[in-house]
């Protein structure tokens, strides 16, 4: 994973951790797992249980610790109602982030477009 | 009473029972695991100096937990930690920074920014 992409991903990958959660409940691993599915292939299991560890402390998530069969009881994050409304305003921020990114890169790309002639 | 006056002598007992907890679980680790731990632990004490000791406890059994888990599904240390650990390091140590002396200095800061905002 390049250092822009890492760089990109700090203040995204807490709002995208969220997103998954939102889907259904999931242990920490089973995120990363995720994540390396969909193209992340990089991405470090101890940053996203370090963001897992932020998510609860700042009460977005509700965590079971459920036995397994070996080993320590895993930890199964929920996403709850402040989870979800930080979602909400995740996806509205993301939105305008986006779509002024988009207009940017039109500009760049075809500078004189709407220029009157 | 003579407990308060050991705990006001030696620290607070409920946080050393759980520091050696915490010693007994490092040294249970498979070795490469446990190598992980004390590298991670090292980095801490010198980048996150942590002047609550609740804290700094808190911040050790949460990697443990980690660590702990991971051993036992397996994951390679370099899946936990990835390319680069300072990263790791740090994106670990900014969930701790209410027990961190710097702390104390960023809100004297804010302060003091605050009360000069008022008199411009």
């Amino acid at each position: 994973m390049g250092k822009q992409m890492t760089e990109m991903l700090k203040g995204t990958l807490e709002g995208i951790i969220l997103g998954i959660l939102a889907v259904s409940p999931a242990y920490g691993y089973d995120i990363t797992a995720r994540l390396r599915e969909q193209g992340f292939t990089e991405i470090a299991e101890g940053t996203v249980y370090a963001l897992l560890v932020r998510i609860e402390k700042r009460g977005l998530v509700d965590v079971e610790k459920v036995p397994s069969e070996k080993g320590p009881p895993r930890k199964v994050y929920t996403l709850n109602t402040q989870g979800a409304e930080y979602l909400d305003e995740f996806w509205g921020t993301w939105g305008f982030l986006a779509s002024r990114i988009e207009q940017l890169q039109q500009l760049v790309k075809h500078p004189h477009e709407g220029d009157p002639s | 009473m003579t407990a308060k006056w050991i705990e006001l002598v030696t620290g607070p007992l409920e946080e050393k029972r759980r520091w050696r907890r915490f010693k007994q679980r490092k040294e249970q680790l498979p070795a490469g695991y446990r190598r992980a731990m004390d590298g991670l632990e090292r980095y801490f004490m010198y980048a996150a100096p942590i002047a609550k000791g609740d804290v700094y406890v808190q911040m050790l059994e949460d990697l443990v937990d980690l660590v702990e888990r991971a051993a036992v599904d397996g994951t390679p240390v370099r899946s936990i930690v990835g390319e680069d650990p300072v990263e790791f390091a740090e994106a670990f140590i900014a969930n701790y920074a209410d027990g961190q002396w710097i702390d104390k200095e960023r809100r004297r800061l804010v302060e003091t920014i605050d009360r000069s905002a008022e008199e411009v």
